[in-house]
């Protein structure tokens, strides 16, 4: 199981390091209470700041995505106590279907693109 | 055979061997994957014939400088009588070397990049990283750690008895002088293989198959050397009852003979080794080297040590090669562990 980086990517490095644990974990590929390796080891690895990971780490476990147990690291949440509002979980799908319409796409087609996103987010996925 | 006449045989034949070995690898690493290459840099044709002959000249004489301060070193003490030092003289020797090709090779690749082909020589941009976490005891091997564990625990505690027997009878130094440094070699070897483990780096998505394959193929060589140093430390102290215990005529005889298994197991696990290190050149050849992308944006170190308290790594990019980030927990594991050996034979020498 491997995280992509992208130094062509506009974004952080931390913040492509939480996205692919999302992605990761939507797929079910990281499932309910999977250890996530320690800041220290995923720096290493990937050659950064060790602030860069535990940034990355903060964020998933401000959305509730990862438990953080002192003495034996970070494993991912239930998917139970990820008790985020549903209008704050919309917000980034508004955006991002904001964005579709202002590029001028039609419903249908944004439907369809929409349709497989989901596919492959969820590839994997039990849920 | 005197001892002294073993540990010179040990020297010239077996340390001697492998040095030479050693050389002949590192002669011929800057070419392995052909003439187009300079280490991992793919260099324009020519490249031989012009600059790389003189960079590739100053990169083996440095190599070689280890050799030329060893032996007038090792003539003197032979010379002097000063034979059991040789023993020093190889741990230090071997790292020498070691740290040596590190500094050597970055300087000659640091080089040979103003000559690199157009365009190749880029860092990637896409890599990835291995998300799951390396544990030591998934490369442990349980049958051989157990007779590790047993075979230590059998041989102090007979040596404890052996020692209580009579206290006054035997000396402290000689019955648990050598089981000590042996124990202490198994926590260095120990924290040796924690860092295999622990050692990682992102490899490139482009061959990421390849790439993933040759370093696997690395940690498994590494770690058989570190296991296979633990199992001959074991032997050294299973077999350490066996020299004390030995009646005062005949125990040179024993000390010797534990002296020759040790040598033959060095020779057995050395051939294993080189075996070893042909599969790992193998994969290594099968994977296009690759320049990896600096994420860290650091400022280049400009001592050969630094404090880099956010900084993972062991070594820091320096202006010129690495610098030691003593803020590492395996730097200050090994400091550690080297003022522990030095105050262990302090105390060994004050018990005599």
């Amino acid at each position: 199981m491997f995280l992509t980086i992208n130094t062509d990517d506009a974004r952080a490095i931390y913040q492509q390091v939480a996205d692919g644990i999302k992605e990761l974990i939507a797929r079910g590929e990281l499932g309910e209470g999977t250890a996530l390796p320690p800041v220290r080891q995923l720096a290493a690895d990937l050659g950064v700041n060790l602030n860069t990971i535990a940034i990355a780490y903060r964020e998933l476990q401000k959305e509730g995505l990862i438990t953080v147990r002192h003495g034996s690291g970070s494993v991912v949440a239930s998917r139970t106590s990820n008790e985020r509002q549903q209008s704050e979980l919309l917000r980034p799908l508004r955006t991002a279907l904001t964005e579709l319409v202002l590029a001028g796409l039609s419903a249908r087609k944004i439907q369809e693109i929409v349709a497989h996103e989901l596919q492959t987010v969820t590839k994997g996925s039990a849920k | 055979m005197p001892m002294n006449k073993l540990i010179l045989f040990y020297y010239v034949v077996l340390w001697g061997g492998s040095r030479l070995r050693g050389s002949v690898r590192r002669w011929k690493q800057p070419v392995v994957r052909g003439t187009d290459w300079f280490f991992n840099v793919r260099v324009q044709p020519g490249f031989y014939e012009g600059e790389g002959k003189s960079l590739l000249r100053r990169y083996r004489l440095r190599m070689l400088a280890t050799a030329a301060v060893e032996a007038p070193i090792a003539v003197a003490l032979i010379a002097t009588g000063h034979i059991p030092y040789l023993g020093w003289l190889i741990l230090a020797s071997a790292i020498a070397v070691h740290v040596n090709h590190l500094f050597n090779v970055e300087a000659a690749e640091r080089k040979a990049r103003g000559f690199a082909t157009p365009g190749e020589d880029q860092p990637v941009s896409a890599m990835l990283v291995p998300l799951e976490t390396r544990r030591l005891r998934d490369y442990t091997n349980r049958t051989v750690e157990r007779l590790i564990v047993f075979g230590s625990i059998f041989s102090v505690a007979w040596l404890v008895r052996f020692y209580l027997d009579s206290p006054s009878g035997h000396n402290f130094g000689m019955v648990f002088g050598m089981p000590i440094f042996l124990l202490y070699y198994q926590l260095g070897f120990l924290l040796m293989k924690n860092a295999v483990v622990q050692w990682s780096a992102p490899i490139p998505k482009m061959q990421a198959e390849e790439h993933l394959k040759a370093r696997e193929e690395r940690r498994k060589l590494y770690l058989h050397v570190a296991d296979a140093s633990r199992i001959m430390v074991t032997a050294g102290l299973v077999l350490w009852p066996f020299v004390v215990g030995a009646p005062e005529a005949r125990r040179e005889l024993f000390f010797k003979a534990h002296f020759v298994v040790l040598m033959a197991m060095a020779v057995i696990f050395g051939i294993w080794h080189e075996m070893g290190r042909n599969s790992v050149l193998k994969a290594a050849l099968r994977a296009n080297p690759v320049r990896m992308p600096d994420l860290l944006n650091a400022q280049p170190a400009g001592w050969p040590v630094c404090y880099q308290p956010a900084t993972p790594t062991l070594l820091v990019r320096a202006a010129r090669g690495y610098s030691l980030n003593l803020a590492n927990r395996f730097t200050l594991l090994g400091a550690g562990y080297l003022a522990g050996f030095f105050a262990l034979i302090m105390l060994l020498r004050m018990s005599q």
